[in-house]
């Protein structure tokens, strides 16, 4: 009985109360915040969080961490905007930009998943490294030339564009995290992550490729910080090393706050996509509070600290192990 | 690569690791441009190791018991920021106070640890945003520029002992009481056995919550010491200036130096070499006159690869 009402707590349940005490607070603070065209932003700003934390709650239900987000942003953001329509470079390759940018963020989880799976680097550490790699790649990329603007207008217009009422971007989150959902719970390769997350060695022994699956989890990884890259750099409008900045200190809190345990083998996709919403409308919600945006980041470890220590308070025991 | 391997089989491969890589390193640069093993080089490669090497220090104490501190760097910025309002008026009474503060910031980290079971990660992650917005509030957003007592901090910065400054020493000297402290007493020890097993040492009535108060106070403490280094070398602090991006460097270093990640593996005299050789890759690419934008590429595959060479595989082993 004690598990089943620690389950509804830590679950979506809990979450999503707070989303809506959220929303009504902010609501009754200032009335625009419940506007159309702020419901638009919102979700303007959900959309490249959305789409990273698809690949992080798969590597963190495996046990694994992913601190690569940002490099892996700024490699694949460089790569497609010096192949798309820019002020930079004449080297316009249309379609294929996002072949190679996607390509390369493809490439990097490729390399970090294989790192980690095969040569037993940690996760930590070998995302850590890639981090670097992918933030190189992009500095590289940029040189010490002009920024590189976005000269397409179709393409710069594109995320906030509305299809049905909303915009663009959301669309193509949406998409990601439906697909996400797919894999994580109907597939074997989704359900086989749960369960290396749970217990490796069981899942080993009872002959699952765990190796393969790593590998794979941390590519899709990769590829969606990629996507997320790029989304990123339209709607910037520019290239830039950073464009990925400041979004590993969303996705891995938002993970945490949806209950997705770091040690692996709980949460889901859902979960941690609730959790981006949280932290997503709760910065937009504190600037229209007019909050100065100082006390973001100590909002942001507050609300972090809470939901984390809740979700551990009622299973501490004495001979409880948490790293 | 049989060479290699008979290397790893070698049980003191972690011990030697750190320094050989640094050394050769060393050696590398020295074959393109001697002119960066000077004094100046000594000198300049040891001034930007300092922080590093501090910081890294207190990770490698909470590395060492099975957790990670996200939050150190952040408590040496605030502190360097306290440093630099409180110096001018309070002296080494500031510095004292300061130290207390802060020593006591890291012990609450390892008192919510231990008494709430959270993951350090997730933990250290919340008191890390915290202390940004700390530091941010308490400056002001703008720098703090150290008017009296100047010379009190920034002589630990322009005094030197055969090239290197005070601020690196101060470093080795902490790595030397860490290292009796791991080695020689029973508070370290027992950090190492929390580190190593933590369901054995709780079995074996370690008092493994106090073991992890005493590490992040540890942590919070060295973090400070990184803040006087930072206030000594820049003679200013701000939250966005010297010293606020600390932290990838830290932990890099206390893994180059062959700390491990899942705990009750560390050497603090070798985290001295890692953070040498985290503070010298910039140095060694601008030597070697390859691009200095290729710095973070080279420092990620460097990252991967001693890691790689020095990490412990032990069979059926779990790495996260």
């Amino acid at each position: 009985m004690r598990n089943l009402s620690i389950k509804n707590l830590s679950g979506p349940t809990g979450i999503l109360a707070a989303l809506v005490v959220l929303i009504v607070l902010f609501s009754l603070l200032n009335p625009r915040f419940a506007s159309v065209e702020n419901l638009q932003n919102v979700l303007f700003q959900v959309s490249v969080p959305l789409i990273i934390v698809v690949g992080t709650s798969l590597v963190i239900q495996m046990g694994s961490i992913d601190l690569s987000v940002e490099g892996v942003m700024g490699a694949a953001g460089m790569a497609w905007i010096l192949l798309s329509p820019n002020t930079r470079l004449e080297g316009d390759i249309g379609v294929w930009a996002w072949f190679v940018a996607l390509g390369l963020g493809l490439v990097l989880g490729l390399i970090t998943g294989a790192i980690y799976a095969k040569l037993k680097v940690p996760s930590f550490v070998v995302s850590l490294g890639t981090w670097y790699v992918g933030l190189g790649i992009a500095i590289l990329l940029y040189g010490n030339a002009l920024l590189p603007s976005l000269t397409s207008e179709a393409l710069a217009r594109w995320p906030t564009q509305l299809t049905l009422g909303l915009p663009n971007c959301f669309w193509l989150a949406a998409v990601i995290l439906a697909a996400g959902v797919f894999v994580s719970h109907y597939t074997k390769f989704g359900r086989g992550l749960m369960a290396i997350g749970n217990n490796e060695p069981i899942a080993r022994s009872n002959g699952m490729p765990v190796d393969r699956y790593k590998i794979a989890a941390f590519a899709i990884a990769g590829t969606l910080c990629g996507l997320a890259g790029i989304l990123a750099t339209m709607q910037l409008g520019s290239g830039s090393p950073d464009i990925g900045f400041g979004q590993l200190f969303v996705v891995i809190p938002a993970a945490v706050i949806g209950g997705t345990a770091l040690s692996g083998g709980e949460g889901g996709v859902i979960r941690s996509a609730i959790g981006v919403f949280l932290l997503i409308i709760l910065n937009n919600g504190l600037v229209l509070a007019g909050v100065d945006p100082d006390y973001q980041s100590g909002v942001f470890g507050m609300i972090l600290l809470i939901a984390v220590i809740a979700v551990a308070w009622p299973q501490r025991g004495r001979l409880k192990v948490a790293k | 690569m049989a060479f290699l391997t008979k290397l790893r089989e070698f049980s003191a491969w972690h011990t030697v690791a750190p320094p050989l890589v640094f050394f050769a390193m060393l050696l590398v640069v020295g074959v393109f441009n001697s002119n960066y093993l000077g004094p100046l080089g000594i000198s300049i490669a040891t001034a930007s190791a300092a922080p590093i090497l501090l910081v890294a220090l207190g990770q490698s104490m909470v590395l060492n018991i099975g957790s990670i501190d996200l939050s150190n760097a952040a408590i040496s910025l605030v502190g360097a920021i306290l440093l630099a309002m409180t110096i001018p008026a309070f002296g080494v009474g500031a510095m004292i106070a300061v130290l207390a503060l802060l020593t006591v910031i890291g012990a609450i980290n390892g008192l919510i640890l231990a008494y709430t079971h959270v993951p350090s990660f997730a933990l250290t992650l919340g008191t890390l945003g915290i202390l940004q917005t700390t530091a941010l509030v308490v400056s002001g957003s703008e720098t703090i520029y150290l008017s009296e007592n100047r010379e009190l901090v920034t002589t630990l910065y322009s005094a030197k002992l055969f090239y290197i400054p005070l601020t690196f020493w101060m470093g080795v000297v902490v790595a030397v009481a860490y290292w009796v402290l791991l080695r020689l007493t029973r508070v370290g020890q027992n950090m190492t056995a929390v580190g190593k097993n933590e369901s054995g040492a709780i079995l074996s009535a370690i008092p493994t919550k106090w073991v992890k108060v005493i590490a992040f106070a540890i942590s919070g403490f060295t973090g400070g010491l990184a803040g006087i280094a930072i206030v000594a070398q820049a003679g200013s602090a701000s939250a966005s200036g010297l010293g606020s991006a600390l932290l990838l460097p830290g932990i890099a270093a206390a893994l180059v130096g062959g700390t491990s990640i899942s705990g009750g593996l560390t050497n603090p005299l070798n985290v001295v070499f890692g953070a040498l050789t985290v503070a010298f890759v910039p140095i060694a690419i601008q030597a070697i006159g390859f691009n200095a934008a290729a710095q973070s590429l080279v420092y990620g595959i460097f990252i991967i690869a001693v890691v790689t060479l020095t990490t412990t595989r032990t069979r059926g082993l779990v790495i996260k």
